[in-house]
């Protein structure tokens, strides 16, 4: 029998061991197994395979029950889920529902979740933006949370890497502050944008509006046809997994690509509870696995593992994954795991109309969105009463519209001959938040899931910097509109909770010094150097780009070291 | 396709809508299974019949044809909360006395010309404030529903699942050129 279990043993170690297969562990999968590597991938949720599992892809608009729309149940039920933009009939399969996985709310936080193989990666909004210098180095010139341990030039190969691999689609504008990189060709600006970019270049010279850079395939090349991707065909309902593979996700792209390597062994229903800590040996040896639908506990072991479970769920596992030597949390010698988490203030918009340009209208859909305005406040030099600043998208769209005052034979004929109305542009905000001591993660003292993990609870707010953000945005958009011919200006502040951005970061942050930080600049746990934190949880500061192509960079570039170390047996 | 050939095939379209019958074909009853909406076979017809003066058949389908007082009270049923559900019975209540009151007779034994009218009252907003909350749950997922429609999304004004294009540039004839 003892023979029996040192197979069993033998049959569940790996060479490596990632948990989470969305953004950023498909693409820890895809590097592990790219360089030969045996690789077990772990997926709480169900599998979603590319094509396959799109069950709402081809469906036409009045072959849904609904039309699109959420029913007042569902609403009732899910009232943090039904908020997120694209909670709607076509996708709300690959959202996690309200009670199917509970967390605490210290205070008001919308926790938006796709636990499914391919994670978010399915559901994201597709834009892709480099850091720069401006942004790494955030938080020593300003003085806020740590150093980032590593600079624009450490990413800088590791973005292109990722970006040729994933097509991304932009134009190299040539701006210090939103790094060119290696781009399939950009979805251009329309006239109003075009209009509006030519207006602030003209009364501002240092604000830009660019075409949004975005993870869709406009031309694809060899790399992409390769893996099985197809041009984007404009249909912009991304959120139902693509049929052609046009824009990048886990499932199209890096997951099927490491499965044909065969060397990936990936399990859905596989819920962490804990990454194991072997105290002789001095390193973590692997992780423990419920899984979902048997609730039966299963161990797996790799001289590496890979933590990509999700910002906030990345979190959780490490702080759950004690032992004698850690008993606050794996790695957490300096009483930080959970601590400084952040996010991007969503809060501000603004809109308006335009009466110019009434000879052009767009024709198909543009899957990039509009334009995208990078960071132009306290740029170089604090020039505010507030810390860092905010980017912004803007669009602009011209629709055919009907007059449905009337009734009878003349509505009917307003509704099929609609008129071409005014344009109507648009802009939102997407705001820096400072990470503080005080925005923090923490484990439930008496609430378990149904897998016997304590709840998150979770803490982190507004303040006065981000409010003071949103009032320059809407300042400064509103003369920018203005300057620009715009009318009809109207500011909202949705007051929305923290995590409608779904952009959630850090708790397990990245810093040079393992007094003030839990991550070395290599995404490695300084006190427990085989296990590498490579989501967003890594992140020191937010920035105000939207930060998956950084994970992606930073995945990347974490394995190639990893597998390095392994080399050397220095892990 | 020119709209007579769609004219010939307008037995094809329902409004695109699925509608599992109620268990029970009473005639009192509503004919699709409604959950929190309390309807009967009459109003259902009444309802066919207001649809119909508000997108009338012309060369191509109208509103009762389509299924839109079907697809009204589904979508009244399942998106709306018991608040609307209430004010859109309640409405058509209202709705029923007031034709009696103006036409003399009830919706149904009217008039198309009669009827004409009385909707013409209504959505100019000459009506209590109750039929105005009826009218306007009705006309707008009567809107919704006929643009939404499989009919008017493939044959009328065409809805591309697959546009395989963005034109930024797409130019326009503007209203002093047409």
């Amino acid at each position: 029998m003892a023979n029996l279990n040192v197979d069993s043993v033998k049959q569940r170690t790996f060479d490596a061991i990632v948990i989470g297969s969305g953004m950023s562990g498909g693409w820890a999968a895809k590097e592990f197994t790219g360089k030969g590597l045996k690789t077990l991938v772990l997926e709480r949720g169900r599998d979603v395979k590319h094509l396959k599992d799109y069950p709402t892809t081809n469906m036409l608009p009045y072959e849904f029950e609904h039309r699109g729309e959420l029913t007042a149940e569902i609403r009732e039920k899910n009232p943090v889920v039904s908020r997120c933009y694209a909670f709607r009939e076509d996708a709300m399969h690959f959202f996690v529902k309200d009670t199917e996985q509970p967390y605490v709310q210290e205070k008001p936080f919308d926790w938006i979740r796709g636990q499914q193989v391919g994670g978010k990666s399915l559901l994201w909004a597709r834009q892709t933006q480099r850091w720069s210098d401006f942004d790494f180095e955030g938080p020593a010139r300003d003085g806020f949370a740590v150093d980032w341990p590593i600079r624009y030039k450490d990413l800088a190969p590791w973005y292109s890497y990722v970006e040729k691999f994933a097509g991304i689609s932009g134009n190299n504008d040539g701006l210090a502050e939103l790094p060119d990189g290696d781009f399939l060709p950009a979805f251009p600006l329309n006239s109003v944008e075009d209009h509006f970019k030519k207006q602030l270049k003209a009364h501002y010279g240092n604000r830009h509006v660019i075409s949004a850079r975005c993870a869709h395939l406009s031309k694809p090349n060899q790399i992409h046809l390769e893996q099985g991707r197809a041009q984007c065909q404009n249909r912009v309902l991304c959120q139902r997994g693509c049929p052609f593979g046009g824009y990048f996700s886990s499932n199209a792209s890096t997951i099927p690509w490491a499965e044909r390597t065969g060397l990936m062994t990936l399990l859905p229903h596989s819920v962490v509870q804990e990454v194991i800590y072997d105290e002789k040996a001095g390193k973590a040896t692997g992780v423990r696995v419920i899984n979902a639908q048997t609730k039966e506990a299963t161990e797996y072991f790799a001289p590496v593992i890979f933590v990509n479970a999700s910002a906030f769920s990345t979190n959780q596992i490490l702080l759950n994954s004690t032992s004698s030597r850690f008993p606050n949390g794996l790695g957490n010698d300096s009483g930080l795991l959970g601590k400084y988490v952040a996010f991007h203030n969503y809060r501000a918009r603004i809109t308006a109309e335009y009466e110019g340009f009434q000879e052009y209208a767009t024709d198909g859909r543009n899957p990039a969105g509009g334009g995208y305005i990078p960071r132009f406040r306290n740029l170089h030099k604090q020039e505010t009463d507030f810390l860092r600043g905010y980017a912004a998208g803007f669009r602009a769209d011209r629709s055919k519209n009907s007059d449905t005052s009337g009734f009878g034979a003349d509505l009917k004929n307003q509704l099929l001959n609609p008129s071409w109305g005014i344009w109507k542009v648009g802009s939102h905000m997407m705001g820096e938040t400072i990470p503080k001591a005080e925005s923090q993660l923490s484990l439930s003292k008496f609430k378990k899931d149904a897998w016997g993990i304590p709840l998150l609870n979770i803490n982190l707010d507004y303040d006065a910097n981000d409010d003071k953000m949103v009032a320059d945005y809407h300042a400064q958009m509103e003369e920018m509109f203005t300057k620009a011919g715009f009318t009809n200006i109207q500011k909202t502040d949705s007051h929305q909770a923290p995590g409608l951005d779904i952009h959630e970061m850090g708790g397990v942050r990245m810093g040079h010094d393992p007094k003030t930080s839990l991550l070395n600049k290599y995404n490695q746990l300084h006190a427990c150097p085989n296990v590498y934190v490579t989501d967003g949880a890594c992140m020191t500061s937010t920035s105000t780009q939207n930060p998956s192509l950084t994970y992606m960079a930073l995945t990347a570039r974490a394995v190639d070291h990893a597998v390095s170390e392994m080399k050397k047996q220095n892990i | 396709m020119n709209r007579r050939t769609v004219v010939k095939g307008l037995l094809l379209f329902t409004g695109g809508l699925v509608l599992a019958p109620s268990c029970v074909m009473e005639t009192s009853k509503a004919s699709i299974r409604l959950k929190n909406l309390d309807i009967s076979g009459e109003d259902e017809k009444l309802l066919g019949e207001v649809v119909e003066t508000i997108l009338p058949t012309t060369d191509t389908p109208g509103g009762r044809t389509l299924g839109l007082h079907r697809f009204t009270l589904k979508m009244v049923d399942d998106l709306r909360g018991e608040k609307d559900q209430k004010a859109f019975t309640d409405g058509l209540d209202a709705f029923k006395k007031l034709a009696k009151k103006e036409l003399g007779s009830s919706f149904m034994e009217a008039s198309p010309q009669k009827r004409q009218e009385l909707i013409a009252a209504v959505n100019a907003g000459k009506a209590p404030q109750d039929v105005l909350a009826f009218y306007k749950l009705l006309k707008d997922h009567t809107i919704t529903g006929y643009l939404n429609s499989e009919l008017v999304m493939t044959k009328l004004r065409v809805y591309e699942l697959v546009p395989g294009r963005y034109n930024p540039y797409f130019p326009v004839k503007t209203k002093q050129q047409s």
